[in-house]
Formats: structure tokens, C-alpha cells, sequence
């Protein structure tokens, strides 16, 4: 149980995919706009990793060193492959929103990274979770950068009119890296806090690395 | 002579003991940006008699919010109020006062609010205060309200006064966007340009005249240089004529619409944002010209302030590669160097 809250916390908070590790930038940017997106990503994300992550795991022990990369790129894409084909499907709008973002999922550092430094070491189970966790840690990432940008941008929220008032900056692309800045920094500033009361509850110094 | 001065001076406590560098003059950040201020005044009366009290409320609106968001960051960043006050230098009105220039009356009034907060803090507070920001927070200012309130760019009030020769005051686009669109000539004379008298702009930037006055005095206090101004208008002038077909009569109209005296006057010449050499400020300043030129002729819209923002971020370049020669310094010969490396 332990290690489950642990994979959960990680995946999530202490190693959250954007605000923390800063992977998969290039989505986070350009899909932003709007929270809807932000969920849509997440979801195909969230998807793509559980089972590449499930695959990886099973394969861990077949798939030789040196040709790795290759090999999990090759079972990502063929996740990324059976999202778009359900989405184009089942939901042709956010199909259409996500766009080019949604075949460059192939080579979203998330899941290399996850294939790479989790499942290609842990079980199945823990990978699987793993998978779960960090997705859901990226799609919450990008509903709460989607809807900052969308309530100031354009004075919605989930595509639904809120007022008049606009400060379109904050839906062009400047606006996109000055939010993820903002929100790196909130981040940032809400973990350090955290970890001061822990350590002071524990009486440890400050610097002292757990 | 000496020793007499040492044994007999009377008045020593007039002395100031200090080590070097022994400054005598009085061109401290507050100073400079004091005067700039009062140089900034005349071309705000101008805008107010132009465009009525809305214009004197933005402008009230816009440094109120400059100098309340600089204060409330500091007092944020835990310094305490009194320290702020002593060291508080000005240069958030000047950012204030340049915002509030660069925008019409028709801009709703909470834009100059969040332009000079959004240059303020994020633009110089952000970056470490006065004399640390990367670009200039007035023109960073002015581009976030550009972006932000795109239903109001382009459309320009008309200024209370009409043209010196008789024409109607009008609204709307600017000559400047006219002339850049079809190349036409402006239907209003250079005189009226240089007054702002019926034309249509923003609340600082329409009348000309009153900015050059204020340009003259920081000149006459040595604040800033005319030189280097003057070649950014000039090239600007000279890359539009060329860039419309060597049509000379485009030369004075292309400098005296749009807020490119303003720009290169006030905005350009910040200290931070340029180089440190003379000869890096003249290739600066040129090439602020050429770019300016064709961004308007590119995108048929006032763009100086995209130009200097550009242009701001490759000062570090110029400080870079042009470096001041050391006084007294000699070349050494090469041969001689050749021989020092290999050993």
C-alpha cells in the first residue's frame, strides 16, 4: 500500500510531469488555450502511457540494451496509432482541436521517459499505476494552465462564456510561456513551503537532502 | 602650497573624503528620470488639450498603477516601506507616463491599469528592478496592451482640434496606416503632422512638436544624446522612401505619423536597454531605423514598438563583440602573440 501512495504522490505532485520534470513542453504550450484541451491531451496522454508502460513492462526482460529506445518508441506509436483512430471516431472535435499534437505524442518525453526509467525496471502492476498516476498528474497540469488561460484569454471556461472581459495576451503564444512560468513558479513556491513545515516537524535541518 | 592647504584649511568639513570615483555630478537614476518626466510634460498638456479630460485620467490611472505595483512588490519582497520610499527612483512614472502615451482615449480604462502593472512587475521587478530589466517595460508594456485589446488597435480618436488648414478632425485609422497600406500621401500637411492638429492617435504621441521640446531639454542636460535618435528617425525616413520607390516626398510624412519620434526619443534611448559604446550605439540605432522601416512596410501597422523590443534583446550582443578599447592600449604585434601561445 505504501508503495502505491508513493507511485501516487510521485506521479502526481513531487515528480509531476510539467511542473516539476518540465517534460512535454511543446503540448503544454500549444494546446493550453483552452481547458478542454487540456483535458483531451491528458486523457490520450494518460491512455497512451498506462499501456506502453504495461507493454514495456512485460517486454523488460526480452527487449536487449542497446536497441531499446527503438523498441519503446515502437510500442508507443502503436498506442498513439489506436488513440487517434478512437478519437477521430468517437470524438471528432477534439480530434480536431489537438490536431498535430496528438501524432507527436509518439515523441512526448513523458512516456520515453516513464518507459525508460520506470517500467523498464518495475512490474507490470507498478507501471501500470505509474502510467495512471503521471497521467493524471499531466492532464491536471494542463486543465489548470487551459482554464487560467481561457477565463483571462477569452472570458470562458470549458468553452462556455463567462463575461466580456478579455486580456487576449494570455491566448497568444507569449502568454502561453509567461502562464507555464507562473504556474513553475506557484508550483515551486506551494512544494518548498510544504517541505519546510514537513522538515520542521521532523526538527530536520534545511539542507539536509531526504 | 600643500602643506599650507593641509595645516590652514579652514572649512575642512565641506571636504567630502571618499575613495574614487570621485562623481561631482548631480546625474543620479532619481535626476535623470525627475527630468524626463518634466520632458514627457508638454506632449501630455498636448494630449490633454487634444482629447479632453479621459486623457489626463489615463494617464493618471496608468502611473498610479506603475508606482502602486513597484511599492506593493517590494513590500512583498519583505523591504521595508520606509527603505522604499528613499530609494524610489521614479522610473515607474516614466514607464507609467510612456504607457499612458502610447494608447488612445478609446481604450477602456482599465488597459493602461494592467499594461503598467504587467511592465512593471514583470518586465523590470521580475528581473531584478531599475537598471536589471532586458527590455524596455514601457515597450513591453505597450505591446501587452497591443495584444491584449486587439478591438481597439487601429482605431485611433480624433484630436478636439482640427487641421491648422481647414480640414475636419476625423477618427480612425492613422495617416501613418493609410500611407503604408496604398503608399498614398497623408491628406493632412507635415505642419499638421508635426502639431498633431486634426490628426488622429494616441494621447502622447499625436503632437509632435511638444515631444521634440522635450527632447531638446534632456538633450540640454546631457541626459540623452540627439545624435543617436536622430539617425533612427533618419534611417527609418530613408529605408521608407526607398522602400516605396525612392519617393522623397514619403520622407517627412513617414517619420512625423506614428509614434516614431516618441519611440526613438524616449524608448530607444533608455540606458538599459542600449549599448555601452558609442560605436555599437551607432550600428544599433541604424539598424533600429532599417528594421523599422520594413516592419512597417511588412505588416502596414505601426510596429516601432515590436522594433525597439527586437532590438532591445540584442544589446547583450553588441556588448559583446564591441568592446571599448582600453585607453592607452597598443596592439601587440602578431607574431609576438603566436609566440606567447605556443609557450
Amino acid at each position: 500500500m505504501a508503495n502505491i501512495k508513493k507511485i501516487a504522490t510521485d506521479g502526481v505532485i513531487t515528480n509531476n510531469p510539467t511542473f516539476r520534470l518540465v517534460l512535454g513542453t511543446c503540448p503544454t504550450l500549444a494546446l493550453t488555450t483552452m481547458a478542454m484541451n487540456g483535458i483531451g491531451m491528458g486523457a490520450a496522454v494518460t491512455f497512451v502511457l498506462i499501456f506502453s508502460n504495461v507493454i514495456i513492462s512485460l517486454l523488460r526482460k526480452v527487449i536487449p540494451d542497446q536497441v531499446r529506445i527503438p523498441a519503446f518508441v515502437l510500442i508507443i506509436a502503436t498506442f498513439v496509432t489506436i488513440v487517434r483512430l478512437l478519437l477521430d471516431k468517437l470524438l471528432p472535435d477534439i480530434y480536431e482541436s489537438l490536431g498535430l499534437y496528438l501524432p507527436l505524442i509518439v515523441v512526448n518525453c513523458i512516456i520515453l521517459a516513464r518507459a525508460e526509467s520506470f517500467a523498464s525496471k518495475n512490474t507490470v502492476f507498478a507501471s501500470a499505476l505509474d502510467g495512471l498516476f503521471t497521467g493524471i498528474g499531466f492532464t491536471l497540469a494542463l486543465t489548470l494552465m487551459g482554464a487560467f488561460r481561457e477565463i483571462l484569454g477569452s472570458g470562458a471556461i470549458f468553452g462556455v462564456s463567462l463575461w466580456d472581459f478579455k486580456i487576449e495576451f494570455f491566448s497568444s503564444s507569449a502568454g502561453a510561456f509567461f502562464t507555464y512560468a507562473l504556474f513553475i513558479a506557484l508550483f515551486s513556491l506551494v512544494m518548498s513551503a510544504v517541505e519546510k513545515r514537513k522538515r520542521a516537524k521532523q526538527s530536520l535541518p534545511l539542507t539536509e537532502v531526504k | 602650497m600643500q602643506e599650507n592647504n593641509v595645516t590652514t584649511s579652514p572649512n575642512i568639513e565641506n571636504l567630502t573624503v571618499s575613495p574614487s570615483p570621485h562623481v561631482k555630478k548631480v546625474h543620479t537614476t532619481k535626476w535623470v528620470m525627475i527630468n524626463v518626466c518634466v520632458a514627457l510634460l508638454p506632449a501630455c498638456i498636448m494630449g490633454v488639450v487634444y482629447f479632453g479630460l479621459l486623457a489626463l485620467a489615463i494617464i493618471a490611472l496608468s502611473v498610479a498603477s506603475a508606482v502602486i505595483s513597484e511599492i506593493v512588490f517590494e513590500l512583498i519582497c519583505k523591504k521595508k516601506f520606509k527603505d522604499i520610499l528613499r530609494a524610489f527612483d521614479f522610473s515607474s512614472c516614466v514607464t507609467g507616463l510612456l504607457i499612458a502615451m502610447t494608447i488612445g482615449t478609446n481604450y477602456p480604462l482599465y488597459a493602461p491599469v494592467l499594461g503598467s502593472a504587467f511592465a512593471i512587475i514583470v518586465v523590470k521587478m521580475l528581473f531584478g528592478g531599475t537598471g536589471k530589466n532586458i527590455v524596455n517595460p514601457a515597450i513591453a508594456g505597450r505591446i501587452f496592451m497591443f495584444i491584449s485589446f486587439q478591438a481597439v488597435v487601429g482605431v485611433w480618436p480624433a484630436p478636439a482640434i482640427g487641421s491648422i488648414f481647414g480640414l475636419p478632425p476625423t477618427s480612425g485609422a492613422t495617416e501613418l496606416a493609410g500611407m503604408l497600406g496604398n503608399g498614398a500621401l497623408p491628406s493632412l500637411s507635415n505642419w499638421d503632422l508635426l502639431l498633431g492638429t486634426g490628426l488622429a492617435g494616441s494621447i502622447g504621441e499625436t503632437c509632435k512638436l511638444a515631444l521634440l521640446v522635450g527632447a531638446i531639454y534632456l538633450a540640454v542636460l546631457r541626459i540623452i544624446d540627439l545624435r543617436f535618435p536622430t539617425i533612427f528617425v533618419v534611417t527609418t525616413g530613408l529605408m521608407s522612401v526607398a522602400l516605396n520607390g525612392w519617393r522623397f516626398e514619403l520622407f517627412l510624412p513617414s517619420i512625423l505619423s506614428g509614434g516614431l519620434i516618441i519611440g526613438a526619443f524616449f524608448m530607444a534611448t533608455d540606458y538599459v536597454t542600449t549599448p555601452n559604446t558609442k560605436l555599437a550605439n551607432y550600428i544599433y540605432f541604424f539598424l533600429l531605423g532599417i528594421i523599422t522601416a520594413i516592419l512597417r512596410d511588412a505588416t502596414k501597422m505601426e510596429v516601432i514598438s515590436f522594433a525597439i523590443l527586437l532590438m532591445n534583446l540584442t544589446v547583450p550582443l553588441f556588448d559583446k563583440f564591441i568592446i571599448q578599447k582600453p585607453f592607452g592600449k597598443q596592439k601587440t604585434p602578431k607574431k609576438e602573440t603566436a609566440k606567447n601561445e605556443s609557450k
